[in-house]
């Protein structure tokens, strides 16, 4: 069986420069895509509320994660709590910050209510579910509760923490969680969710410095790939590859952004997944150039490209489309988070065999074209046959 | 067939058993295929899933941010005597750091600094003319954190400034996140998420291993602050004149001949003396020999720069010490310290000779502690010096002279060879990692499931089981012949690759799950590469012999160079990322090591017996 025929020669050149613009048209869009509309981070970048649960009945995961979808916390993380029968942690994106003028309003009144003199400090937690109180002596927790919620929020509970030298207050807020635990109860009937065991805010599990991290390694990764390709191809072939590269893991991001997919760590992994069989893809091609040239040195940079891109045709449709058809899989047996990476795999492996016939060799010819060949005709070095 | 190929083949097949003696355990683990016990007692290594992938346990612990302030305030106070020192006019400002006993004495003749609740600072000076020395721009200029808070005859108030308490409150929570970080780097066990949050670290480990849990908790939970305290001989007057009547059961005052310096002759050194029955594990109502003398000390009064702390004797300290039974002591230390874990560079477990080869701890100080440990001891010759760790006095050797070099030692207390080398290797572990700003409190603890979920799991699984049939069955129905090979290149090249994450202990996550996807397409790759090349040959007319030949020679360049750019990536990936993206790489790493393997060499052993062995005329490639 064979998909193209032996001999077949396509003369994608002709079409180099139009698809060129495109490509720098997406690069550009998807570069433009990160300040608008930004990408959507999930709970691992951006962090959210951690509520814990236990249920008066069976419940599993994905039924959580269903539910969660409808009211609109699509991307929750739903995990069981080993060893309790039917608890859960979920965590949500969402919190339920104070705006600033409500915490002016907040301080001012717990102020009034207990004396200005006694309030020491008081701090909203970033979650805006939880004041923390460090009062001189106790004051009528009573007050302090209508004080509270005279600045417009409702409270949950009051605790005293015990084993400091001030009094300390923890002041617990109705906030989102409380509507997650109505909602679920309304949904599930008599298995609802009891008072939740445990409320709060959860930082990012990947902060700044992983993003650092990331961007880092990459650079160094694209910087070190240029000297490799320099050295074992041309160094006019080592701009094409690094464009590729870089424009397979931008588009991507760009059409993850536009849909407003959440960008988590699986996200991560998945653009990492992307360059890596980027980079592989371009060096195929890189290499049938290189044989070529050193085969035929009556032809123009142009038609070796042309013909090398068409004898690796084959190869390219076969390895892409089995990749592609294991990726089906996971969209057919997948939950949400599976096939959020599926899309990204899917996407990402388009636009990397697009680029690898279309982005790394006509960038190679322009950079031959532009600053390497003399004016009448492209001068075909052999480059050292590995 | 040549000699060559029979030793490729068995080169293979080696491989091949042995990956399957290391990935066997770990496929019993999963329940998938049960291994005998003789394997599994030989092959301990297993792929520990991540928690992502099968849940594990999750710490909570509150940093004591009150603590780390209170400790700030503490050196402050310290400083704050020196400082005041320089600005009587006692000691020159550039001689501050070296400033002696007598200087010292001279200095709280004329002004006390003492502590005052948690924040604050109380100065009182004797005369009015030396107060007046005293201005708010000195203190700006000296103590930017600290503001003059009451000012009331010869007495100041000095607090610690609020802005600069959240300062330090943030600082605190980094650093503590950052240290325990390291130290579960340093431990090499598992990968672990460290998250902070306001004041409250979360730690997430992977697994379900008590035994390993117990010893990530040791590790955290350890402050880990190092000191090296001069003793107060002469000072411990005050415990020979203690109401004896007060003491609880078990603890009396007992003396000893102490050297107390070069040039003065041995004096008497009076301390707590602690004994009890040692008290069975978990047994809450028992109270320990040091938890006595520690809720004795708590209602004893020492002056502000000294502090009393505990050390645990050994049989060669007390001779008629009973094997059932434990016994601690006090020593009566200086509470100022320049040398603390901050200026250790290394610490590395090492043998002590002359005690019988008993495991210590060895240090390497950094130039500034070790010019400063041989200036403390230089000045403290013929006295005793205790190494204290956490508030616990590790040993309290006697300076026998000024030491130089930078490096000390660390005799750990009591117990038999095991439990002091576990001690030894934790104690390395976390002095290399740094101590911890403030102390952690244990808060919440539980076990969880995956954290992607059972079901995306469970999914994953099929979801992996059918994308790899499916291209194995296009591979097969495309390639035909060599495309049987090819298959059994890549199943193969999983094999290998799952067999040395077993033989790393490595953990497997999803982006590792990622990374493993992208080295199975790339196996599959190279295989086809090498086939379509063949089916170039063939067409042109070539003997399947040489068409196998020309397609391995011409292919080779392109997977080479694809595999090698891709590891170049892997590498660097590996070298600067963290968390996640360091199980891609070391994945990526492993997963185009074993492809290169399986794709090229044991595909060609295949395919050689294939045209030379079985002699076939027409090579079916589709």
């Amino acid at each position: 069986m064979e998909f193209i025929k032996p001999g077949t020669y396509v003369d994608f050149m002709r079409l180099a420069r139009p698809v060129i613009l495109t490509s720098i048209t997406l690069v550009c869009l998807s570069l433009a895509s990160l300040f608008f509309p930004g990408p959507n981070f999930g709970i691992d970048f951006a962090g959210g509320t951690e509520i814990q649960l236990a249920f008066q009945g069976d419940v599993d995961t994905a039924e959580l994660r269903g539910i969660l979808d409808e009211i609109g916390h699509s991307g929750a993380d739903v995990v069981r709590v080993e060893g309790q029968e039917n608890e859960f942690m979920i965590r949500v994106r969402e919190v339920s910050s104070l705006s600033e003028e409500q915490t002016e309003r907040l301080e001012a009144a717990v102020g009034t209510s207990v004396g200005a003199d006694v309030l020491r400090e008081l701090r909203v937690s970033p979650g805006g579910d939880k004041l923390t109180l460090r009062l001189a002596r106790d004051v009528d927790q009573t007050a302090l509760r209508e004080a509270i919620e005279s600045a417009g929020v409702s409270v949950r509970d009051v605790a005293p923490l015990v084993g400091s030298d001030d009094v300390r207050l923890e002041v617990f807020l109705v906030g989102i969680a409380d509507e997650i635990v109505q909602e679920l109860g309304e949904r599930l009937g008599e298995r609802a969710p009891g008072a939740p065991e445990r409320v709060e805010w959860v930082g990012p599990k990947a902060g700044e410095q992983l993003r650092d991290a990331a961007v880092k390694s990459l650079l160094f990764a694209v910087a070190f790939i240029m000297v490799y390709i320099a050295f074992r191809f041309d160094l006019r072939f080592a701009p094409g590859a690094v464009f590729a590269i870089f424009h397979d893991a931008v588009v991507t991001i760009g059409i993850y952004v536009l849909v407003q997919k959440e960008v988590n760590l699986t996200t991560v992994a998945a653009i990492l997944t992307i360059i890596g069989y980027s980079i592989n893809d371009t060096i195929v091609v890189y290499d049938r150039i290189r044989e070529n040239m050193g085969r035929y040195n009556d032809k123009t940079f142009r038609e070796i490209i042309n013909l090398s891109t068409s004898q690796t045709l084959s190869r390219t449709i076969v390895t892409s489309g089995t990749t592609l058809l294991s990726i089906v899989a996971f969209f057919i047996w997948g939950t949400p988070v599976i096939k959020d990476i599926s899309f990204a795999l899917f996407v990402g492996i388009l636009i990397g065999t697009y680029s690898s016939i279309y982005v790394a060799a006509p960038t190679t010819e322009w950079m031959d074209r532009r600053f390497f060949s003399k004016p009448a005709r492209t001068v075909v070095r052999t480059p050292a046959r590995a | 067939m040549d000699r060559s190929w029979y030793f490729r083949l068995l080169l293979i097949l080696s491989a091949v058993v042995a990956a399957w003696l290391f990935l066997w355990p770990s496929l019993d683990q999963a329940g998938w295929v049960s291994a005998p016990d003789w394997v599994k007692a030989r092959f301990e290594r297993r792929i520990s899933p991540g928690l992502d992938i099968r849940g594990g346990l999750r710490l909570m612990y509150e940093v004591e941010v009150d603590e780390y302030i209170r400790d700030r305030r503490d050196r402050y106070s310290e400083q704050m005597v020196r400082e005041l020192g320089a600005l009587l006019g006692v000691v020159e400002e550039d001689e501050m750091d070296s400033i002696t006993r007598e200087q010292l004495e001279t200095v709280g003749e004329r002004v006390t600094v003492q502590r005052v609740g948690r924040r604050a600072i109380r100065v009182v000076f004797t005369s009015e003319d030396d107060k007046s020395r005293f201005d708010t721009e000195w203190l700006e200029r000296k103590f930017p954190d600290l503001r003059l808070s009451g000012d009331e005859g010869l007495q100041l108030d000095l607090t610690m400034r609020e802005d600069r308490i959240a300062e330090l409150t943030t600082t605190a929570v980094e650093q503590a996140k950052l240290t325990v970080s390291n130290r579960i780097d340093g431990l090499g066990l598992r990968e672990a998420t460290v998250i902070g949050r306001e004041s409250d670290l979360i730690v997430e480990i992977p697994g379900a291993d008590q035994a390993a849990f117990d010893r990530i908790r040791e590790i955290i939970a350890t402050t880990a602050r190092l000191e090296f305290k001069v003793l107060d001989e002469e000072g411990t007057t005050f415990l020979r004149d203690l109401d004896r009547s007060t003491l609880p059961e078990g603890v009396t005052v007992e003396a000893e001949s102490a050297p107390a310096g070069e040039t003065r002759p041995s004096v008497s050194s009076y301390f707590l003396l602690s004994r009890a029955p040692k008290c069975a594990e978990r047994d809450a109502e028992c109270t320990s020999a040091r938890e006595r003398l520690e809720a004795h000390l708590a209602t004893l009064t020492v002056p502000d720069d000294h502090q009393l702390v505990v050390n645990e004797l050994t049989v060669s300290e007390l001779s008629d010490l009973g094997r059932e039974e434990e016994a601690w002591r006090t020593f009566y230390v200086f509470r100022t310290t320049n040398v603390t874990g901050e200026d250790v560079e290394d610490a590395f477990t090492s043998f002590d000779p002359q005690e019988g080869n008993r495991p210590v701890v060895s240090l390497q100080f950094n130039a500034t502690g070790a010019s400063k440990f041989e200036e403390m001891t230089g000045r403290n010759v013929k006295r005793r010096m205790a190494i204290v760790l956490d508030g616990k006095a590790e040993s309290a050797p006697v300076i026998q002279a000024r030491i130089g070099g930078g490096r000390a030692q660390i005799t750990l207390g009591t117990g038999d060879y095991n439990r002091l080398m576990d001690e030894a290797n934790a104690l390395v572990v976390v002095l290399r990692a740094g101590a911890l700003p403030a102390p952690l409190r244990p808060a919440n603890e539980q076990l969880i499931g995956p954290t992607l979920g059972r079901d995306s799991v469970e999914k994953g699984v099929t979801g992996a089981l059918v994308g790899v049939g499916l291209v194995l069955l296009f591979m097969l129905v495309y390639y035909q012949v060599a495309g049987v090979v090819a298959n059994v290149m890549v199943l193969l090249n999983v094999l290998f690759m799952l067999a040395i994450m077993a033989a790393f202990e490595a953990t497997l996550t999803l982006p590792g799950i990622a990374a493993m996807a992208l080295t199975v397409g790339m196996a599959v790759d190279a295989n086809v590469l090498i086939i379509e090349r063949m089916r170039e040959e063939l067409r042109a007319g070539k003997s399947p012999r040489s068409a196998v030949d020309q397609g391995y020679a011409r292919a080779f360049s392109s997977v080479i160079d694809g595999q090698l750019t891709t590891l170049i990536a892997g590498i660097v990936l590996f070298q600067y990322g963290s968390g996640p993206i360091k199980g891609f790489a070391v994945m990526l790493m492993i997963g185009i090591v074993t492809s290169l393997f399986t794709g090229v060499f044991c595909s060609k052993v295949a395919m050689d017996w294939l045209v030379r062995g079985a002699r076939v005329k027409r090579l079916k490639v589709g």
